[in-house]
């Protein structure tokens, strides 16, 4: 398990200042640490598409905002990315949390997705690890260093309770 | 008057140093010909050209972001305006261009003329907003820039402009291009 706090040190001595996205509840403790940082602003966005746009917008504004996104987002936003960020190269962090595993089961609404989740990322060419805790900083360095070497955009998959 | 005109009337008011985020289609073919370059000229992401102008203005909350966008993008981006309604970054102004259709994919009626822009942008809680029915004269029009460009808040001004004559050539620069463009000048 990894400390919503140390998360977010983490980002903000890597530059991040600004997050936006749309909830889930895996991502519960980390909105609130969120909301409460000094450092890190969260701007709630309506869709994650528009989360897109914001992170863009910031980065063409040279500054770095990381995403937080549901993967049934994933399914909303593929313009975003092919037409935006991935057409024009803007480097972006995503945070997804991976619904639809066994856990879930209960949540008929998540299954579909949860199946094809890394078969989306890989279709629209987009790297990404699974975090799942003790080495949380070296995939995060490995996804980062990716991102900016790249200019690509990186998603993290978070399963339930990993992050607290 | 029409969306080139509009466009190219506006060179005038915009100081150097403002950041234009312009809507896919031919509102970004006009902002690449008639206005100060470079500037993010969008060639997709159809409904975004406000959240990017969103992220823009909370990067660079010293300059002023100009957002120009036609109505179809406007309309498909809808929900992101109770976003800027909330945060309402002062330095963040828009232009809703609005020409009912979708011009660049052959004039198809967008559902535009339903919308009372005035109660809709009253309603998402923006406190300077304008409409501009029809552009009687060249000083209407220029004094509805003014008082746009000027204000201290989160301003919209919307302008029913007629259809173009033609469509515009895409704009020559690659994506990429427009980015490094306009990421070294800002």
């Amino acid at each position: 398990m990894i400390k919503s706090v140390d998360i977010l040190n983490y980002l903000s001595a890597n530059n991040f200042e600004l997050s936006t996205g749309v909830p889930c509840s895996y991502f519960k403790e980390l909105l609130i640490e969120l909301d409460n940082s000094a450092d890190i602003q969260y701007i709630a966005a309506t869709r994650e598409d528009e989360a897109v746009g914001i992170a863009c917008g910031y980065y063409l504004g040279k500054k770095n905002c990381f995403l937080i996104m549901q993967n049934s987002g994933l399914a909303t936003i593929g313009d975003a990315f092919t037409s935006l960020a991935q057409l024009y190269e803007i480097p972006l962090l995503i945070f997804v949390s991976y619904r639809g595993l066994e856990p879930d089961k209960t949540f008929p609404e998540h299954v579909i997705m949860g199946n094809v989740t890394e078969a989306v990322l890989e279709a629209y060419g987009i790297p990404y690890w699974n975090m799942k805790g003790g080495n949380w900083r070296e995939i995060l360095d490995e996804a980062l260093e990716c991102m900016n070497k790249d200019s690509s955009v990186v998603c993290i998959l978070v399963e339930k309770e990993v992050i607290i | 008057m029409r969306s080139e005109e509009v466009i190219a009337s506006l060179k005038e008011f915009i100081s150097e140093d403002t950041l234009i985020v312009s809507s896919n289609g031919n509102v970004s073919r006009q902002a690449y010909n008639f206005l100060l370059q470079p500037q993010v000229y969008l060639r997709g992401s159809m409904g975004l050209p406000m959240s990017i102008g969103l992220g823009l203005a909370l990067a660079q909350p010293e300059k002023q972001v100009l957002v120009i966008t036609g109505d179809g993008n406007f309309l498909m981006g809808l929900s992101s305006m109770t976003t800027i309604g909330n945060y309402k970054p002062s330095n963040l102004k828009i232009i809703i261009l609005d020409n009912a259709i979708y011009a660049t994919t052959g004039g198809q009626e967008t559902v535009s003329s339903t919308v009372d822009y005035l109660k809709l942008l009253e309603g998402l809680g923006i406190q300077h907003y304008g409409s501009l029915n029809s552009i009687t004269s060249p000083s209407k029009l220029h004094e509805a820039f003014e008082i746009l460009l000027d204000s201290k808040q989160t301003a919209v001004l919307h302008i029913n402009v007629e259809e173009d004559i033609e469509n515009l050539e895409n704009i020559p620069w690659q994506p990429k291009e427009i980015k490094n463009k306009f990421m070294k000048k800002t």
